[in-house]
């Protein structure tokens, strides 16, 4: 196996090793086993933003009404159809992926900055409508009223209810499985196709590379995946907040993949933990926490635009 | 019903006139700089809040006067000293360097001002309504659209007359060819920036004496100055100007009818428009694909 | 037999006539070149060929069929390829990725999520194979990015055959060269037609390179066809001299 081949298994076995076993590492420094499913979580977010952002060069900037969507969907069933945890992420995967695929059609024709805006806009819809539809949706005060079940394997049940730790794994389990399609649609030809489009548009067109399709299928893709982060987020904390759908947590996201190195894979992920530990830390020492949040925009973009792992590697992996 | 629907209409345009307000500003950045301005609901704020500040000094028409341009200053220098370097770089940073910023504004405006609503008072014989059959346009709202109306005449005048606009409007269609020219194009930009930022800063002053101030109450205007300029097209400004207007007047149409989807309209005439023509209603093709 | 019939095509950019009323036929296994003075609206005609926008008025026939109307990805699938007159290459991959792309494209893979391994190794090959057609095989893992301008060009060249085109449109192929890179380029694009049996069309500002590799020359004046015919016809044709007079050739 060739030195950087074996520098990406270390890496790989390095960062599995440490999410597997955050449970135990994270207490003596401080931390608490919550705590580590909630970066887990938001950094699947960020991933999904990053599938789209960084490897496909398309500035979706409204990504957090799916996130939203994913959380509602997951809420909504576990409130009124099912018992069964799994279903209910089921569902707000799915409601998710639709919904993006549906909107994606609309907007797959535009690039850059008017891009982002339309993604914006329609991300708002979403927002809106959470707020306004309160019969359904609880409105300003949120979803409530479900939470996260035991799950039953017949054999033995697994009591991700009231056992932290036990939840941390299970929430775990489906970020490995996503983070695993994600890992192989990239070093797929689809993948390269992807990466193709980035780096250079209109050669990539000339390729044979049918360019709107391709980003329809990774736009809808990504909401597929930043759904499962949804429906995880709102079986957390056994709520959903309409504030998770507006775009200012769309820029969080953004924010996690820059901080952590937005071409490269596990960057979102050490963005997430930073972000998280950053913003916690700060809005337990001031009340001005939002003014050192968006100076830590100004200045990431200032003067670390690769992020960290920008900084360590080069180039990306394809 | 007919007073209903000329009630609904005449709000509608005056809020649509706000937009325009707004929009306008945020599509003369968009347009030249290729930059989302985030921010820019937030100086809107800081146009409102000076105004407010000087206002016990020089009364309303002197906050009126020099609120906006005091604030264009504000947004002259965060261009040059914040912005600027971005240019080259993916547009992703520059969205999210203004995105950071309306953070910074609205709660640097919460800590030096406070969260509550301050109340603004506005001259005496504008509140009056003008007539008891038309009693919601009171002298204010009037005034209002008026300051808007002269305001767009005075920009579309400036980009057509004077140098500095026909500048802009050139950068707008082919930078590369304006600084072949050798004009100076980050002088432009920090201008034209500036301009972008005098109609929000008015738009928040005269908002002020509407609806109040609080830090929030740029960023409930963003979203409409968006959709504007989607529905309107972008890259052209005639288009925003339609675009604002005919949202403002939409929302207030459907008022009459459903009064909980006034706001949805908005989201849905976007829609339309995307589907049916999607570079906006005066859009070019090609612009800013 | 021709492979590429373009009948009375115009291109408007609004009160700007780019193409006028342009007819031309190549040859199936023909090496044709266009020339003309600068601003004769060479380029345009290249991307009404490839797609990037329609012609405002006639039409394009490419092996018998209509693509006028065809956008710019389904002539790629047809066997249209093209280079760009300034580089348009994939920067921060390696050459080998460069060339991997347009080669998994062609062999189908396009859409489809994930291959077993069989399909690498035969995509692996082709690769290695169109490196070596134009001598790049040694720096299959440096990144396009970092080559020399030459090379570049040759990448790019090799990212159009990776298409395994029936037609390869070349823009200005020894646009920046010296001579050493132009002499590389001139016997890479003899190699190419006569290996690949494919046609190419090719704009050419050097006049050596032009008369050293055409079977046959295409000259255009603002925007209209001023002559046509093999090399002698046009090195002796008064009305292609004056076009050229004065002007950098």
């Amino acid at each position: 196996m060739s030195r950087n081949g074996l520098r990406g298994v270390l890496a790989l076995a390095a960062i599995w090793a440490a999410l597997l076993l955050a449970p135990y590492w994270m207490p003596p420094l401080g931390g608490y086993t919550a705590l580590g499913t909630r970066v887990l979580v938001l950094a699947l977010a960020a991933m999904s933003v990053n599938f789209l952002l960084g490897f496909t060069g398309v500035l979706s900037f409204g990504h957090a009404a799916y996130f939203g969507l994913g959380a509602y969907g997951a809420g909504l069933a576990l409130k009124f159809v099912t018992l069964s945890t799994p279903l209910s992420i089921l569902a707000g995967t799915v409601l998710a992926g639709v919904a993006g695929g549906l909107l994606g059609a609309l907007i797959v024709r535009r690039r850059g900055v008017y891009f982002a805006m339309v993604t914006i806009a329609f991300g708002q819809v979403f927002y809106y409508v959470a707020f306004q539809w309160s019969s359904l949706t609880g409105g300003d005060d949120g979803l409530r009223g479900f939470s996260r079940q035991p799950v039953d394997f017949g054999l033995f049940t697994v009591d991700i209810l009231s056992n932290a730790n036990a939840f941390y794994y299970f929430v775990l389990l489906f970020f490995a499985l996503v983070t695993g399609v994600m890992a192989l649609i990239l070093r797929s030809p689809f993948g390269r196709t992807m990466l193709a489009i980035r780096e250079n548009e209109r050669r990539a067109r000339f390729l044979g590379i049918a360019v709107e399709q391709h980003i329809w299928i990774a736009f809808t893709l990504s909401c597929f995946f930043i759904g499962v982060a949804g429906a995880l987020y709102a079986l957390t904390n056994n709520f959903a907040d309409p504030r998770g759908l507006h775009y200012s947590q769309s820029g969080d996201f953004v924010m996690m993949a820059v901080m952590g190195g937005m071409r490269t894979f596990w960057g979102p992920l050490l963005g997430a933990a930073m972000f998280v530990v950053v913003q916690d830390y700060l809005s337990s020492v001031t009340i001005n926490w939002m003014s050192f949040v968006g100076l830590l925009f100004v200045l990431v973009v200032l003067f670390f635009p690769r992020g960290l792992l920008g900084f360590v590697r080069h180039r990306p992996q394809v | 019903m007919t007073q209903l629907l000329l009630f609904n209409i005449t709000n509608g345009l005056i809020i649509g006139a706000f937009y325009v307000l707004m929009a306008l500003g945020l599509s003369l950045i968009l347009n030249l700089s290729n930059v989302i301005n985030f921010a820019h609901g937030g100086f809107l704020v800081i146009g409102g809040y000076v105004a407010y500040t000087i206002t016990p000094y020089v009364g309303f028409w002197g906050a009126l006067l020099i609120a906006p341009p005091l604030t264009a200053i504000i947004g002259f220098l965060v261009e040059r000293i914040l912005i600027r370097p971005l240019y080259g770089r993916d547009p992703l940073y520059s969205l999210l360097l203004t995105f950071g910023l309306a953070f910074i504004i609205e709660d640097s405006t919460r800590f030096i001002w406070s969260a509550q609503g301050k109340p603004v008072t506005i001259p005496e014989f504008l509140a009056q309504p003008l007539s008891y059959e038309f009693f919601f346009i009171t002298g204010y709202r009037l005034f209002m659209v008026l300051m808007v109306v002269a305001t767009v005449a005075l920009l579309f005048g400036l980009l057509r007359y004077t140098r500095l606009g026909i500048r802009i409007r050139a950068g707008t269609l082919d930078l590369e060819t304006v600084a072949a020219l050798g004009i100076n194009v980050g002088m432009l930009r920090s201008l034209n920036f500036a301009v972008g930022i005098f109609l929000a800063g008015l738009s928040g002053v005269l908002a002020a004496g509407q609806l109040g101030l609080e830090p929030t109450m740029g960023t409930g205007l963003l979203m409409p100055s968006f959709i504007a300029i989607i529905v309107g097209g972008v890259g052209s400004l005639a288009g925003t100007l339609f675009g604002g207007l005919l949202i403002g007047v939409a929302s207030g149409v459907t008022a009459v009818f459903f009064p909980s989807a006034s706001e949805a309209v908005m989201y849905v005439l976007m829609a339309v428009v995307l589907l049916i023509r999607p570079r906006g209603l005066f859009g070019e093709e090609g612009m800013l694909t | 037999m021709s492979i590429l019939e373009i009948r009375n095509v115009t291109k408007r950019f609004g009160s700007l006539v780019a193409v006028r009323d342009v007819s031309l036929t190549v040859a199936q296994g023909e090496l044709r070149a266009i020339i003309g003075p600068n601003g004769a609206g060479k380029t345009t005609f290249f991307n009404l060929i490839s797609g990037l926008f329609p012609p405002t008025m006639g039409t394009i026939f490419f092996g018998g069929r209509d693509i006028t109307r065809l956008p710019a990805h389904r002539r790629v699938a047809l066997g249209i390829a093209r280079t760009f007159q300034i580089t348009e290459i994939f920067p921060e991959l390696t050459v080998f990725e460069n060339v991997r792309i347009g080669t998994e494209v062609t062999a189908g893979y396009g859409m489809r999520p994930y291959i077993g391994r069989p399909g690498t190794t035969k995509v692996r090959g082709r690769v290695e194979d169109t490196l070596k057609l134009v001598g790049l095989e040694a720096k299959a893992d440096r990144l396009v990015g970092e080559l020399a301008h030459g090379d570049q060009r040759a990448a790019e060249i090799a990212i159009a055959l990776s298409l395994e085109p029936r037609l390869l449109l070349l823009d200005e192929p020894t646009a920046g060269m010296g001579d050493q890179e132009t002499h590389q380029i001139t016997q890479l694009v003899r190699r190419l037609h006569r290996e690949k049996n494919c046609t190419i069309v090719l704009i050419e500002h050097d006049m050596r390179v032009v008369f050293h590799l055409a079977d046959r020359i295409t000259v255009l004046d603002q925007g209209m066809l001023l002559a046509e015919g093999n090399p002698e016809e046009i090195a002796a044709n008064n009305a292609v001299q004056a076009a050229y007079l004065g002007k950098t050739a």
